[in-house]
């Protein structure tokens, strides 16, 4: 016991001192993992540039997980989702302020390089013994990406098709960039030339493509509400949009 | 016996206890009981359950026929580099899964070092199958099996075996007869040990196998795919790993350990 408790004392000093030392302001943003690059490598730095001593911490994950962490834990500033339906959720309870429409996202089919199933357009996604990776349903881009299916009138044959439901976006990727599905339906954000990824894109026609459009709004309840109005300037105005369309989104 | 144990002990050992069990009946206290039928129905808990069933056992079995003789070559053979060679294969236990599950993708996937060969020689593919779902398993159980069986052996006085010999015994007799039932509850634990394992198994089945109700979703991978949709079906589904997991670390390792 003796050696024990100058230990236990120490560990709970050392974690004492974590982010109380300086003087920044932290501001935190949750956003849809399919923001992850174009907010880490651009926006959130410009954004810090632009106003000393600030801080943006992100929380990325799947819009549905990051509403329920807003509702249970409720320590986000910015809420940046990949769906409306998750942002009503959130504008329920807590609820928000400042909410606006930011971006948009268009599905895109996926195949490795070789393109072993052969996939040309959405119809083939049909065709018997195509492997195909899809998110899991209520994830929004599984969601997104059964209303396409169904706009192409082959449903049932893809969904018959599927090999695995995968987490979230970038699994999928992995999944195809790997070699082992045959095609796979992400948004056409998560496979920009920014993010790196060794696939082939196959464009799926407007009239079946169901196009997610991002909401974002000032959590209420936020520790740094004006901020986070100001991150939301900065998000929609002229820069933030030029950020996002480089990374594979389309402007409002 | 009782007054003995000093009282901070029994105040740090309380404060453990409360510590691990707390979330667990925080799941009972949480669970809406009220529809479990139709919640078990909703999250595909008999599928996930016969699943979960089939893929932990078969791993064992897999862990128990790879994993025992490579614990007798480390436990008896003086070959060169042993301790590197237990190194590698105890590895997976500290691994975390998901590494495990990218390296058998990279290894024995459709575009892998070696599955790339078996694809074009024979149109094996593993990825979203049952058995990719199994091996995966078997990679993170079957250390378990080793270190036990190891450990097992080398407890095991060699006199029993030179007497045996020295009475004629050959050696794959006395391997049979004096070694395997000494062996016996050091085997059993190890296996209990990697069957409860291969149940909690996720990160590299889900990456390696992907998963697919019916073919590669096994409990954990239903309650982390219904967590937000169904959160009460996941709490459910929990709880059968729960019972089970209890069920196969109370009573299986007594019954097995003790037998003796």
């Amino acid at each position: 016991m003796r050696r024990v408790v100058p230990l236990i004392s120490a560990l709970v000093l050392l974690a004492g001192c974590g982010g109380t030392v300086d003087d920044t302001i932290e501001l935190t943003v949750f956003a849809a993992s399919s923001l992850s690059t174009a907010f880490t490598d651009e926006i959130g730095p410009a954004f810090e540039a632009q106003h000393e001593g600030t801080t943006v911490i992100f929380n990325f994950a799947a819009s549905d997980a990051l509403a329920a962490q807003i509702q249970s834990e409720g320590t986000a500033d910015v809420f940046a989702s990949a769906s409306g339906t998750w942002m009503d959720a959130v504008q329920d309870d807590p609820g928000v302020s400042d909410r606006q429409d930011f971006a948009q996202n268009r599905l895109v089919i996926i195949t490795p390089p070789e393109n072993p199933g052969g996939i040309g357009s959405i119809e083939d996604l049909a065709n018997e013994g195509v492997q195909l990776v899809l998110a899991a349903e209520g994830v929004p881009v599984g969601d997104y990406s059964r209303e396409a299916l169904t706009n192409a009138g082959i449903a049932d044959e893809a969904e018959a098709n599927v090999v695995s439901n995968e987490e979230d976006n970038g699994s999928v990727v992995a999944k195809i960039a790997s070699g082992e599905g045959d095609a796979g339906i992400v948004y056409e954000s998560d496979i920009s030339a920014a993010a790196g990824n060794d696939v082939t894109a196959v464009q799926i026609p407007d009239d079946v493509n169901v196009i997610a459009t991002y909401p974002i709004a000032v959590v209420t309840g936020a520790p740094n509400a004006d901020l986070a109005a100001d991150f939301i300037t900065y998000v929609t105005g002229p820069d933030g949009q030029a950020s996002l369309e480089e990374y594979g989104f389309m402007p409002v | 016996m009782r007054s003995r144990t000093p009282l901070p002990l029994w105040i740090l050992a309380g404060v453990g206890v409360v510590f691990v069990s707390l979330p667990l009946v925080a799941l009972v206290v949480r669970a809406p009981w009220d529809d479990i039928a139709t919640s078990l129905r909703g999250a595909g808990a008999s599928e996930a359950l016969r699943l979960s069933l089939v893929v932990s056992l078969t791993a064992t079995a897999l862990s128990l026929l790879l994993g025992v003789p490579l614990a007798w070559i480390l436990a008896r053979s003086r070959i060169p580099g042993r301790s590197v060679l237990r190194a590698i294969v105890v590895l997976p236990i500290v691994l975390p899964p998901v590494v495990g599950g990218i390296g058998l993708l990279a290894a024995l996937g459709r575009g892998g070092v070696v599955g790339q060969w078996m694809y074009a020689t024979f149109g094996l593919q593993l990825t979203f199958t049952t058995w990719g779902a199994i091996l995966a398993t078997t990679f993170v159980s079957m250390p378990l099996v080793v270190l036990a069986t190891e450990a097992g052996l080398r407890s095991i006085d060699r006199r029993y075996e030179q007497a045996a010999s020295a009475l004629g015994a050959s050696p794959r007799y006395s391997i049979r007869r004096v070694v395997l039932p000494m062996l016996g509850p050091q085997l059993a634990a190890g296996a209990v040990l990697a069957w409860a394992r291969a149940l909690g198994e996720f990160g590299a089945t889900i990456t390696f196998a992907g998963n697919l109700a019916g073919r590669t979703q096994t409990l954990p991978l239903a309650v982390y795919e219904t967590r937000l949709s169904d959160p009460g079906g996941a709490i459910f589904l929990s709880l059968i790993l729960v019972v089970l997991s209890i069920a196969v670390l109370v009573v299986m390792r007594d019954r097995l350990t003790q037998a003796r």
